[in-house]
C-alpha cells in the first residue's frame, strides 16, 4: 500500500496529450453520469413529495402511480449509466497500460499495480462527480419547464438535499474504481508490456432459451389479466423490466450471431474489420448499443401512449393527464436514455482507437487509407444499432400485443413518434462515435510509433 | 556522396536528403540509391537519423530538401518528394511492403486475413486474397496457422507473417525496421533468412533499418548513418546477401565486430 500511497501523486501528474485527453473524456463521462443521475432521483424526489402532499385533484389517488414510474424511468437509465461509467474507466485504464507495465518491470506488484489503477480512476470519479453536481445544479432550472400533473416542477421539488449531493461524491468514484477492476481483468500487465486476452468467451444459447421464457411468460400473464384493465399500467411497468432481462439475455448472443453472418459475407475490407470487431467482443458491442435497445423498446411500449390517451381522454380529465404525462415522462427517459448511450458509445470508440494506436499508425505508415477506418468505424456502431433499436421496439410491440392489440398502429402519432425517436437517438449514437475521428487523425498523424 | 549503383535503372534513387525537426537536423544530405533485388541495410546508433531516412525514403514524411524517386517494376517513375499524402499513401500500399519491430498485425483479424488485408485494400476479392494469403503463409512455414490471430502467435510467427503481409502485394521495395528488435537471437536469425530470402525470389528491393551487425550482415550492401550524414558504405565482399559469411554455429553467433566478409569501408 505504502508504494501505491508514494506513486499515485506521481502517476497522476504524469502522461503527454493523450493521457490528458482520456482523463478528460473519463471525467467528463463521469460527470454526466453523475448529472442526469442526480436529475432523475431529483425528479423521484420531486413526485414522493407530490404524492405525500397532495394539492391538486386526482394527485391522492394517482400521486403513487408517479412515484412508481418515476422509479421505472431510474431503474431504466441504471444500466446506461452503469454502462458509462465503465466505459469511462475502461478508458482510463487503456492509457495507463503502458507506464504500468513499466512498473511491473522495477518490481512492483500485481495488486500494487491495480491499486493504483484503482486510485487514478477514482479520482477520476471524483472530479467527475464534483463537476456533475455542479451540473446538476445548472441543469434544474432547465427541468422546471416540464410541466407533470398539470403543474411544472419547482426547484425545491428538483433539489436532492446535500446528503444525496455527498453520496454523489462517494458512489461515483467507488463505481468508478470498481470497473476499472473489471476492466483490469481484461488485461494482462506483465513486465514486458501489456496484452489484450485474445477471444471473448462464447455465449451460449441458453441465453435465447432463458429471453424465449420470459417473452412468453409475459404474454402469458398479459393475457390472463386481459379483463382487468386497471392494471393495463402495472402490466406496463412488469414489461419493462421483463423486457430488461430477455433483452440482456439474447442482445450479445443475437449481436455475435449477426457478427458471424457479416464476416461470411464480408467482401470488402471494411466489412470484414467491422465483422470481426463486432465478434471479438459481442458483449462490448452490446454494452454500447444496449442502453438504446432499451430504449428502443421504451419507444416501442410508447407508441401505444397515444392512442390509449385518447382513448381515456374520452372519458375523464385525469385520465387525459396521466396519458400526457407518460408521453412526456416516456420521451424524457428516452432521450436520457439515448445521450447516456451516445456518449457511452463515443467513450468507447475513443478507448478503441487507443487501444489499438500502435497497429493502427503502423497500417497507415504501410499505406492503409484513413477512411477506411472512418468507414469501418461507422459500420461498426450502424449495423448493431439499427439492428438492436428496431429489433427491440418490435419487441416491445409484440410483448404488448395480447394488451393493447396493435392499437399502437391505430393511431398515426404513436408509429411517427417510434420512428422519430429511433432515428433521432441513431443520429445521436453516431455522432457521438465520430467524436473519435480528431484522436484517430493525430494517433495517424504520428510516424515516430512508440513502443507501447 | 553517391553510391555505386549497379547496372540498370535505379529501384529507388534519393538525392540531397535533408531532414529537420525545429532545431534537430535529422538528415544532412544523404544519397541513397537502391538496385532492382538488391538488399541494404542502414546502421547507425539511436538517433542516427537511420530511420528518418527510411520513413522518406518509403514516402512516409516528406524531405525538406532533395528527392526521392522510385521505380516500380512497371509503369513510370514516381517522386515522392511532389506526392500529396493521399498519393504517397496509395503509393506504399501499391509499390511497397513494409515489417516493422512488432504490433503491425490487426489484432482482430486472423493471420490469414492479416496477409490477404493489403491485396483487398488493392481491389482483390477476398476469395482471391486469401487464396494468395494462404500461399504466402506457406512460403513462410505458418501452413495451418492461418485461423490464428495475432495474440495467439509467438513473436517469430507474428514477424513472419509481417513478412508474408508485407510480400503479398509483390512490392518493388521491402522497408524493414528493426525486424528483429523483439526477437530472441535464433528467432531472429529465422526471421532474417526467411524476409532475406523471399524477398529475392520475389524480386523486390529490400531496406533494413537496424543498428545490429548480425542483421546488417544478411545484407549484400550496408550504409552506416550518424548526425544525419552516411558516413560509411560497404558492400559484402562476396556480393551476395544472406547467411554466407555468418560465422558457423547455425544459430547466430555472428562477426563480433560485425564488419567481417565486408569490403570497401571507407
Amino acid at each position: 500500500m505504502r508504494t501505491v500511497r508514494a506513486l499515485s501523486p506521481l502517476l497522476r501528474r504524469a502522461g503527454g496529450r493523450d493521457a490528458r485527453i482520456t482523463t478528460a473524456l473519463a471525467c467528463t463521462a463521469f460527470a454526466v453520469v453523475t448529472a442526469l443521475a442526480l436529475s432523475v432521483v431529483g425528479g423521484l424526489l420531486a413526485f414522493q413529495g407530490r404524492a405525500a402532499e397532495p394539492v391538486a385533484n386526482g394527485e391522492p389517488v394517482f400521486g403513487y402511480l408517479y412515484v412508481s414510474l418515476a422509479w421505472t424511468a431510474l431503474a431504466l437509465l441504471v444500466v446506461p449509466l452503469v454502462t458509462l461509467g465503465g466505459a469511462a474507466a475502461r478508458l482510463g485504464v487503456s492509457r495507463r497500460d503502458a507506464r504500468l507495465s513499466a512498473l511491473r518491470l522495477l518490481g512492483v506488484t500485481p495488486r500494487e499495480v491495480v491499486g493504483l489503477t484503482l486510485v487514478e480512476t477514482a479520482w477520476q470519479g471524483l472530479v467527475g462527480a464534483v463537476a456533475g453536481c455542479l451540473l446538476y445544479v445548472l441543469l434544474i432550472p432547465f427541468w422546471t419547464l416540464f410541466v407533470f400533473q398539470d403543474r411544472p416542477f419547482t426547484p425545491g421539488e428538483l433539489w436532492v438535499g446535500p446528503l444525496v449531493l455527498l453520496a454523489a461524491l462517494v458512489v461515483v468514484p467507488l463505481l468508478a474504481a470498481g470497473s476499472g477492476a473489471v476492466s483490469l481483468r481484461q488485461v494482462v500487465v506483465s513486465p514486458l508490456g501489456v496484452s489484450r486476452r485474445v477471444r471473448a468467451p462464447g455465449l451460449r444459447a441458453v441465453r435465447v432459451l432463458v429471453a424465449g421464457v420470459l417473452v412468453l411468460g409475459f404474454i402469458v400473464v398479459s393475457v390472463a389479466m386481459r379483463s382487468f384493465g386497471a392494471v393495463a399500467i402495472g402490466v406496463l411497468l412488469g414489461s419493462f423490466g421483463t423486457a430488461f432481462l430477455a433483452l440482456n439475455a439474447i442482445g450479445p448472443w443475437v449481436l455475435r450471431l449477426f457478427g458471424r453472418r457479416r464476416l461470411r459475407t464480408a467482401r470488402t475490407p471494411e466489412q470484414l474489420l467491422a465483422a470481426r470487431r463486432l465478434l471479438d467482443d459481442p458483449k462490448a458491442a452490446w454494452r454500447v448499443v444496449g442502453g438504446l435497445g432499451l430504449a428502443g423498446f421504451v419507444a416501442g411500449a410508447l407508441a401505444v401512449v397515444p392512442a390509449l390517451a385518447a382513448a381515456q381522454a374520452e372519458r375523464d380529465a385525469t385520465a387525459e393527464i396521466i396519458g400526457r404525462d407518460l408521453t412526456t415522462g416516456g420521451l424524457l427517459t428516452l432521450t436520457l436514455t439515448f445521450v447516456v448511450a451516445a456518449v457511452s458509445a463515443g467513450i468507447t470508440q475513443a478507448a478503441s482507437v487507443l487501444d489499438r494506436r500502435r497497429e493502427y499508425a503502423l497500417q497507415h505508415l504501410a499505406g492503409l487509407p484513413t477512411e477506411l477506418l472512418d468507414r469501418v468505424r461507422r459500420r461498426e456502431v450502424l449495423g448493431p444499432l439499427l439492428l438492436v433499436s428496431v429489433g427491440s421496439a418490435a419487441l416491445a410491440i409484440v410483448m404488448l400485443s395480447p394488451l393493447f392489440g396493435f392499437l399502437a398502429l391505430t393511431s398515426m402519432t404513436g408509429p411517427v413518434l417510434l420512428v422519430g425517436c429511433l432515428a433521432l437517438g441513431c443520429g445521436l449514437v453516431l455522432a457521438a462515435t465520430e467524436a473519435s475521428r480528431p484522436l484517430l487523425r493525430s494517433v495517424l498523424a504520428e510516424t515516430v510509433v512508440r513502443a507501447d | 556522396m553517391t553510391t555505386t549503383p549497379l547496372a540498370g535503372p535505379d529501384r529507388l534513387t534519393a538525392r540531397g536528403l535533408v531532414k529537420r525537426f525545429g532545431e534537430t537536423v535529422a538528415l544532412a544530405g544523404v544519397d541513397v540509391s537502391l538496385a532492382p533485388g538488391e538488399s541494404l541495410s542502414v546502421m547507425g546508433p539511436s538517433g542516427s537519423g537511420k530511420s528518418t531516412l527510411l520513413h522518406c525514403l518509403a514516402g512516409i514524411l516528406q524531405p525538406d530538401a532533395g528527392d526521392v524517386v522510385l521505380q516500380p517494376a512497371d509503369g513510370s517513375p514516381l517522386d515522392l518528394g511532389s506526392l500529396g499524402e493521399r498519393r504517397r499513401s496509395l503509393v506504399r500500399r501499391q509499390h511497397l511492403g513494409f515489417v516493422f519491430q512488432f504490433g503491425q498485425l490487426l489484432s482482430e483479424l486472423t493471420a490469414l486475413e492479416n496477409v490477404a488485408l493489403p491485396s483487398m485494400l488493392l481491389g482483390a476479392s477476398r476469395d482471391d486474397a486469401e487464396l494468395t494469403a494462404s500461399g504466402w503463409l506457406g512460403r513462410l512455414g505458418l501452413d495451418g496457422m492461418g485461423d490464428r490471430r495475432p495474440g495467439e502467435l509467438s513473436g517469430g510467427q507474428a514477424q513472419r507473417v509481417a513478412v508474408a503481409r508485407a510480400l503479398v502485394t509483390r512490392p518493388a521495395v521491402v522497408f524493414a525496421d528493426e525486424p528483429t528488435g523483439a526477437l530472441d537471437q535464433a528467432t531472429g536469425y529465422e526471421v532474417m533468412r526467411l524476409l532475406t530470402e523471399t524477398t529475392r525470389a520475389a524480386g523486390a528491393s529490400l531496406v533494413v533499418v537496424t543498428h545490429d551487425a548480425d542483421v546488417a550482415a544478411w545484407c549484400e550492401r550496408r550504409i552506416t548513418v550518424r548526425d544525419g550524414l552516411v558516413v560509411d558504405e560497404a558492400r559484402r565482399a562476396d556480393g551476395t546477401a544472406g547467411a554466407a559469411t555468418v560465422p558457423a554455429g547455425a544459430v547466430p553467433g555472428v562477426a563480433a565486430d560485425g564488419l567481417d566478409g565486408w569490403a570497401g569501408a571507407r
